[in-house]
């Protein structure tokens, strides 16, 4: 009789176990799969949707997003995607060649993260001309203003979540605000008419602006294109004239030229990530933002210090 | 020994040149009327005389209190509706005042460095008045800036069911002034008339057509792709 109960006990565990499964799986597939091209837009989307869309990297964490050449895998994975998240203006040109290469330009649904932002032009362009800057995303504000698009296209696509993903995208814009509220507590009484900075080049003019940090010079406004020598002396020459105190470089890839830079004038260099490598995290961005702000923060209180 | 030549004319030599001549006039002008209606212009629309473009129409401060501006005209509906979700019954519903910009962070109204550097623009609040010319309205008014040259902002939320602007956007507009009172009327053409001066975003759907165009096909040459690539990421040691 008890061996009868148990079996009785275990086939209604197993089949409830087996019927989870199932809704499980049913959940699964119901889920959004949200394709993204840079990590910032990883970091962005993650926290949008939770558990409740699958977001799916274009291109290996490894990959070097510059001057990207489309691998056979990224057209399979591309195949599997709803909805592709991408910056449009600059950044990931490469994942319209996979797209054209997997036959999905007309098929896949694309969210131009960058269709609600005011954009700047590149500063420091020696010829004077405004070309749109598209690293919007090494920001706070522009950085909220795309994860509202985000989540606004999200639940155009997934309507019966669309509530779930504004309420996310705002608390997270709330967390990327507070990170300015952070680096302001790092600068409280520091003398900010001293801080007078040059950049390496052009990624960080949207932090720089919303801080309110004027850029005095920008060594490769058209960043990859280095200046010829007669730019470089004259940059030098500003840099030397204007008393700039503080030079900010790219973080992940050195360059001979800051430290020619550096050399020629002594100015003290400091490193600026540009979210564009390692593994794609939820937390990336504001990890990353919030190292980015500390830096600045070093750079300016070490500026107040100095005696210029 | 002579040799005769005999020229021969076609028999519709005389009509065989205008059909020519028809004929190019008709193709060039079918692909002229073509391109007229059909073609493509990515440009983006001109700018009116009481229009200012945020993008290279503002400098400095300016610009990066317009950009705050642009992303606050999303979010302040959102505020709305926190902050009437529990109002009791009776209790009239209101726009986000500027303590309310303190709490949530928001710039810039709010008061932290990048305010002070960007000019400590004096921000005011003009609440919708129960009735008359101004029932609905609301604006806020940012004036008084710090730094030289600096203009004045002013963010109006339009209402179109209380017969007090032109349509129900949320607009921004930019005085060259860098004191001026708050307008007694948010219509469009008593603020133009006032130095008021409507700014516009270019924005990133406007660079994606100018990229992509209207069907999604890239209009940019093999050079200034490969120019963007360069310019998008930094480059190698």
């Amino acid at each position: 009789m008890w061996s009868r109960r148990q079996t009785v006990l275990k086939t209604l565990a197993l089949a409830s176990a087996a019927l989870l499964a199932l809704g499980s799986q049913a959940a699964d597939a119901a889920k959004l799969k949200v394709g993204i091209t840079l990590h910032p837009y990883y970091s962005f989307v993650a926290n949008i949707v939770g558990d409740r869309a699958e977001v799916i990297p274009l291109i290996d964490a490894d990959a070097n997003p510059h001057g990207y050449a489309p691998q056979p895998a990224d057209m399979i994975r591309i195949t599997s995607m709803d909805v592709l998240v991408v910056n449009g203006i600059g950044h990931d040109s490469w994942a319209f060649e996979i797209l054209d290469a997997a036959g999905m330009r007309n098929k896949l649904t694309l969210i131009y993260a960058n269709d609600g932002v005011s954009l700047i032009p590149v500063a420091g362009d020696p010829s004077g001309e405004k070309i749109v800057n598209p690293h919007t995303f090494i920001s706070t504000t522009a950085a909220i203003q795309q994860v509202y698009t985000i989540a606004r296209k999200l639940g155009e696509l997934d309507k019966d979540n669309a509530t779930f993903f504004r309420d996310n995208a705002r608390r997270y814009a709330l967390e990327i605000r507070k990170l300015r509220a952070e680096f302001d507590a790092k600068i409280v009484g520091a003398d900010l008419s001293k801080f007078r900075c040059a950049t390496m080049h052009s990624g960080y003019d949207y932090i720089l602006q919303e801080l309110g940090l004027q850029v005095t010079a920008v060594i490769e406004p058209r960043h990859g294109v280095e200046p010829t020598a007669r730019q470089l002396a004259e940059t030098i020459d500003r840099i030397n004239a204007a008393k700039v105190n503080v030079l900010f470089a790219e973080k992940y890839f050195a360059s001979k030229l800051s430290d020619t830079i550096r050399e020629a004038t002594g100015v003290k260099m400091y490193s600026i990530s540009h979210i564009s490598s390692g593994e794609y995290t939820a937390e990336k961005f504001i990890d990353e933002m919030r190292e980015n702000l500390t830096t600045l923060a070093a750079g300016i209180n070490d500026a107040a210090k100095s005696g210029s | 020994m002579t040799t005769m030549v005999q020229q021969v004319r076609p028999a519709g030599a005389r009509y065989e040149g205008l059909a020519l001549v028809v004929a190019t006039v008709a193709v060039v002008g079918i692909l002229a009327l073509y391109v007229h209606e059909r073609g493509r212009d990515n440009t983006p629309e001109p700018l009116l005389d009481w229009q200012i473009s945020a993008f290279d129409g503002l400098t400095g401060a300016d610009q990066a209190i317009y950009n705050s501006l642009y992303t606050v005209k999303d979010e302040i509906p959102f505020i709305y509706d926190d902050i009437n979700r529990f109002n009791a019954p009776g209790v009239k519903f209101h726009w986000p005042n500027l303590q309310d910009f303190q709490d949530w962070l928001l710039p810039p109204f709010y008061r932290d460095t990048s305010w002070q550097q960007n000019g400590s623009l004096k921000w005011s609040l003009f609440e919708p008045l129960p009735e008359g010319e101004m029932q609905g309205s609301t604006m806020y008014l940012g004036t008084d800036g710090q730094l030289p040259g600096q203009g004045s902002f002013l963010l109006v939320i339009g209402h179109v069911h209380a017969g007090f602007t032109n349509n129900n956007a949320i607009v921004i507009w930019w005085n060259a002034e860098n004191h001026v009172d708050m307008p007694q009327s948010g219509f469009r053409d008593r603020l133009i008339l006032q130095g008021w001066r409507e700014v516009v975003a270019y924005s990133g759907d406007q660079e994606v057509k100018r990229i992509f165009g209207e069907n999604g096909e890239d209009q940019r040459s093999e050079q200034e792709i490969e120019e963007l690539l360069k310019n998008a990421l930094p480059t190698e040691p």
